[in-house]
């Protein structure tokens, strides 16, 4: 009886990887995020923004590029998040204190699965060779003082877009989790 | 191998690894290589130029959205490349002897042998395959009245971890400029 016992203790530990993994990738856990910010400004005093002039630069896939949805999602995104650090869109007709801009790309990258490695989910030679290929995006936002014309803040986030781009709603949520996630990196007073 | 006095004696393979482990938080600040490199245009001498000034913007993608147009990079790169050359004796002027071009490239690279990753002391069994993104910085010095390159210097090394932080980026760049401009031919 012990050897059964062992072996589904073996399984249970085995689901629970898998689970975790699954939990994990659907958490968004492989979700990066950073940002690079001028050192010495006085965050607080930018009180309004507008969007800057639309992005030429091609997203790299043809089913972003003129997508409308994308840009609602990534637009009220960005209103409802900078509302929270109290910068609100300037009304018609005024000047703001800050333009956005972002940009929106997706590239093929490379992985070797050594996340897998590390968490142990592989062992030995099961982990060696695996180097797959997936589509990476990039969303990046450009925080412009609109008096000086100097970019003051870069924010990005890059994550895995093949689960993204075929389902809209995944993509209005995993939008929302990025934009929440770089702006609440966007420095509110002197010290970043 | 000497050990420490009053330390247990570790073997070597085991003192390798625990050395690699300390690299992995500072990889990109110290333990990793930068391989630096230049040419220089043959016959030019460089002894005859003295002042310098910035060219054209590189309008080419450095092939990451992160870096692209990324005015806290270039500035970066930029002031360190203006405070090397004074260093070494070149003025800025407006009508220069030299113009400077600085390019960066990103691209992801696949390792396998181990050498340029986290555990470059990794024994065959425990070598796998590491992708990271490899970047290269180059500095062109132009000759304004022939239009030639005169100079190249590159420095090219692992990026990982480095521009998701601003300040390892810029000890990244700190030390890739440093490493490229010591290699201009000393001025007589």
């Amino acid at each position: 009886m012990a050897a059964p016992k062992r072996g589904s203790m073996h399984r249970i530990h085995r689901l629970a990887a898998i689970a975790l993994v699954a939990a994990s990738t659907a958490a968004c856990a492989t979700m990066n995020v950073s940002s690079h910010v001028e050192t010495g400004l006085d965050m607080t005093a930018y009180r309004t923004f507008d969007w800057g002039p639309a992005d030429a630069l091609p997203t790299g896939d043809p089913r972003l590029d003129q997508d409308p949805f994308f840009k609602d999602q990534v637009t009220g995104a960005v209103e409802k998040a900078l509302a929270g650090l109290g910068v609100g869109l300037v009304p018609a007709g005024g000047k703001p204190d800050l333009l956005i801009h972002y940009h929106a790309h997706i590239s093929q990258r490379l992985d070797v699965r050594a996340a897998d490695r590390q968490l142990g989910y592989c062992t030995g030679d099961a982990c060696s060779g695996n180097v797959f290929e997936y589509e990476a995006g990039s969303l990046v936002f450009d925080v412009v003082d609109a008096r000086t014309n100097k970019v003051i803040w870069r924010g990005w986030a890059q994550d895995r877009v093949e689960p993204i781009l075929e389902n809209r709603d995944v993509m209005a949520k995993r939008i929302q989790e990025a934009v929440t996630r770089i702006f609440k990196q966007f420095p509110r007073s002197e010290s970043p | 191998m000497s050990t420490l006095p009053g330390q247990p004696s570790a073997r070597p393979t085991a003192r390798l690894r625990s050395l690699a482990l300390l690299c992995l938080p500072i990889l990109v600040a110290g333990c990793a290589t930068l391989k630096v490199n230049s040419y220089l245009e043959r016959g030019a001498d460089l002894s005859r130029y003295r002042t310098f000034e910035w060219g054209a913007r590189d309008t080419f993608s450095t092939g990451d959205p992160r870096l692209d147009n990324n005015p806290f990079f270039e500035t970066r790169v930029k002031s360190q490349v203006e405070s090397g050359l004074a260093a070494r004796g070149y003025s800025k002027a407006a009508t220069p002897d030299i113009r400077v071009h600085i390019h960066a490239s990103v691209t992801q690279r696949i390792d396998v042998s181990g050498v340029d990753g986290p555990y470059a002391q990794c024994e065959a069994a425990e070598c796998r395959p590491f992708v990271h993104d490899a970047g290269t910085l180059v500095v062109d010095l132009v000759d304004p009245a022939t239009n030639r390159v005169i100079w190249r210097g590159w420095a090219e090394g692992t990026l990982e971890g480095a521009i998701d932080n601003q300040r390892r980026m810029e000890q990244r760049i700190d030390e890739a400029v440093a490493k490229i401009l010591a290699r201009l031919p000393p001025r007589s």
